[in-house]
């Protein structure tokens, strides 16, 4: 009891500076195994303390309650995250994960994901410590915005560049979720991006994650690309190029199918397999690919032809009629995939050339803001490279193999490169 | 020393004196200071390397003509100030002035000059000395301190007038306003020190570089004087500044003077033009870029490669 108190007064004393909460959290990390044991603790304790001075404390007293049996734990996490002060919560990141992390499975609980969304989304961005760092909560709160599928709040997360990650299998799981959430959206360039991120990421034995990645990317790839080659991309792992084929046969056949063209095939293909679609919950995903095939033989003929009927136009994509090839064909004017003149006078479409000719100010912003994010990955490259030439490891191997040049000045005649 | 001159006189400078004058300081300068690569011989005092006395002076001799009431100074040369007794070298000064005049007939000797900050009561006995070859010599005045906020020449033109004092009659230094005058050689030569290029050319990329660099200070300028001419003519507008008419009269005529650059075509094709360079930058930096990520991942496998070549006579090419 009287540990208790002291606890408190000094939370309430020492939750000012800095220098006093580095003494503070020394004296926590001592009294957190008495404060486990120690039965006065109760939620009305927590009333003397306000969460957004006292973070620190309160996020101990809070670990500290929530691990055991505490009713409406959900309000009370969630406001605190609200509240609290994202310095303080730094200090002890760990435990606040920790927090987050019950949060997210009494909401899976109770089986209202939503009201977890807005919480993890303040919390990743107070546990943050720079825009470019991948926490271990990232992955949380994209899995509770697929569930209660917000995909637009966990859009909000991904449109960040991340430079640095801490544990590979945060990374894994961030764009995994990121992809089906992209997925979700219909940002199939986005989803693209991140599940190959995951399938072509550093690892030594099959991981579950990237293999589910990797069947969500070739049918990603279907919809977004129309071509699906059988060999992983030359970065990925050895172990990923090895096992992946033979764990996704399915997958693989349906790719091959799509390659040929024949709709007819691909369905047949679909509908014998569907059970084990559905078991990965991927059929909504084939149905979209098998639509997809359509579009891509369509766009096949704009290269072939500069005029066709509805009619050929659904002979030679086997549609069932010109009808609705005109709606294909319409849809995709639309989402300016083609560039097209339907005349529905003789029922003729004519294929046109993109009539793009960059000569408008708009071009000019969207060419700006492209250059500005060239020039700031290639920062981050140069950055990256001048802490490469200092690892240890890189100096040894170089100072190894590198030839005495004791031959004078002859070879700096062509300047090396032109660097910002 | 601040008040103006009140003798009717205009004067003229020629770029050439301002530049013999500064020529005439940094030799010096450099050559009681040499920099410390060039000094291999040993030829350097051990105690206090660079704290040289800053604070010398360098003198000489200004030439021109006179018409009227137009004082033209053309040229100058250098002199030296006797340390004893102060004054100026008078056998040599009248050597080389014997020989300009025979080049040039029209030029005599106009004044002197020096460097330094202000004016000193000791410049007053060298200028009284000089003036039994000119009854007003003029005294140009450079100061060569490096004050990059200053925007005008660090020259002033000094005469001497007969004041009166605390009831005593001195001759002080006044001011005297000027105008630069340039010839066409002159300024092509001036032009040509300002831009100091490489002496052996440089490579494509420090050329377009300069290049660069000159058109976007160019252009910088261009764009503050605009501004400043724009908020006059605002103040002039809203009334905070009582209207001249002059002044209207020559911004009108300087924005009537224009090319007409508002067709439909122009902005077409000036659209075009820059999204075509736009591209270009575009290109450039993806391909820096893709060097970058190339020398990254080089470093990258040369560190972290697990089977390394054991046996190094085969060295890797770059």
């Amino acid at each position: 009891m009287s540990t208790l108190e002291a606890v408190i007064t000094s939370i309430q004393r020492l939750s000012a500076t800095s220098r006093d909460l580095s003494a503070l959290h020394d004296v926590l990390k001592g009294a957190n195994d008495s404060l486990r044991t120690n039965s006065d603790l109760q939620l009305t304790t927590l009333d003397q303390l306000d969460p957004s001075k006292h973070s620190l404390g309160y996020l101990y007293l809070l670990d500290v309650l929530s691990c055991g049996p505490v009713s409406d734990v959900v309000p009370l996490i969630a406001r605190f995250i609200n509240g609290c002060d994202a310095a303080q919560i730094r200090l002890a990141s760990e435990k606040f994960v920790s927090i987050c992390k019950r949060l997210k499975d009494k909401v899976l609980e109770l089986r209202d994901p939503l009201r977890g969304v807005a919480p993890l989304l303040a919390a990743v961005r107070k546990v943050q410590v720079s825009n470019k760092r991948l926490t271990a909560l990232h992955p949380d709160c994209l899995q509770l915005c697929l569930l209660a599928k917000c995909y637009k709040a966990g859009f909000s997360i991904l449109s960040d560049d991340i430079l640095e990650v801490d544990l590979p299998r945060d990374f894994y799981l961030y764009c995994y979720y990121g992809g089906m959430i992209c997925i979700g959206l219909k940002r199939f360039q986005k989803a693209l991006e991140l599940l190959y991120n995951v399938v072509t990421a550093p690892m030594h034995v099959v991981n579950a994650i990237a293999l589910e990645a990797y069947k969500k990317y070739i049918l990603v790839t279907l919809i977004h690309s129309g071509q699906f080659s059988v060999s992983l991309p030359k970065c990925a792992s050895t172990a990923a190029k090895s096992n992946f084929k033979t764990l996704c046969t399915t997958y693989v056949e349906v790719g091959n199918c799509y390659n040929n063209g024949m709709i007819s095939e691909l369905e047949a293909v679909v509908v014998a397999n569907s059970s084990e679609f559905e078991k990965d919950k991927n059929l909504g995903l084939v149905k979209q690919a098998v639509s997809s095939l359509y579009k891509r033989n369509i766009l096949r003929l704009t290269q072939k032809y500069l005029t066709l009927s509805l009619q050929d136009i659904a002979n030679m994509v086997q549609l069932a009629n010109a009808k609705e090839a005109e709606m294909h064909v319409l849809q995709m004017i639309q989402d300016g995939q083609i560039h097209a003149l339907i005349n529905q006078k003789d029922g003729m479409v004519r294929f046109l050339e993109d009539p793009e000719q960059y000569k408008t100010s708009e071009m000019i912003e969207i060419m700006d803001s492209v250059i500005q994010r060239t020039i700031g990955l290639s920062k981050n490259l140069i950055a990256m490279d001048e802490s490469l030439s200092c690892d240890p490891l890189y100096l040894g191997k170089v100072g190894r193999e590198r030839q005495r040049y004791d031959f004078g000045d002859d070879f700096d005649t062509v300047p090396q490169k032109f660097s910002m | 020393m601040a008040p103006s001159s009140s003798s009717g006189l205009t004067f003229k400078l020629h770029p050439l004196v301002m530049l013999n004058i500064s020529d005439h300081f940094t030799r010096v300068k450099t050559q009681l200071n040499p920099p410390p690569s060039s000094c291999a011989n040993g030829n350097n005092p051990s105690s206090g390397d660079a704290t040289f006395p800053q604070d010398f002076r360098v003198y000489g001799c200004v030439i021109g003509a006179q018409k009227g009431r137009t004082v033209e100074i053309f040229n100058s040369f250098e002199l030296l100030l006797d340390p004893t007794t102060d004054t100026l070298d008078r056998s040599f000064l009248e050597k080389k002035q014997e020989l300009y005049q025979k080049v040039f007939p029209n030029f005599y000797v106009l004044g002197w000059y020096s460097t330094g900050s202000e004016a000193n009561e000791s410049d007053m006995s060298i200028h009284k000395a000089l003036m039994d070859i000119n009854e007003s010599p003029v005294y140009v005045l450079l100061n060569p301190a490096i004050n990059h906020a200053q925007k005008d020449l660090p020259v002033t033109i000094y005469e001497s007038e007969f004041h009166v004092i605390d009831g005593i009659p001195q001759s002080i230094f006044v001011n005297a306003s000027y105008s630069i005058e340039t010839v066409e050689a002159e300024r092509i030569s001036v032009d040509h020190v300002a831009h100091l290029k490489p002496s052996d050319g440089g490579s494509a990329a420090t050329q377009l570089a300069a290049h660069l660099t000159g058109i976007h200070s160019a252009i910088k300028m261009l764009n503050s004087r605009i501004r400043v001419l724009h908020q006059y003519l605002g103040a002039m507008q809203k009334g905070d500044i009582p209207c001249d008419n002059s002044l209207l009269r020559q911004a009108a005529s300087l924005l009537r003077s224009l090319p007409a650059a508002q067709s439909e075509k122009f902005n077409e094709d000036f659209l075009m033009e820059y999204n075509d360079k736009l591209l270009m930058s575009y290109l450039a930096m993806i391909t820096n870029c893709t060097s970058n990520m190339n020398e990254v991942v080089d470093k990258f496998n040369t560190a972290y490669e697990r089977n390394s070549r054991r046996g190094g006579s085969r060295t890797p090419f770059m």
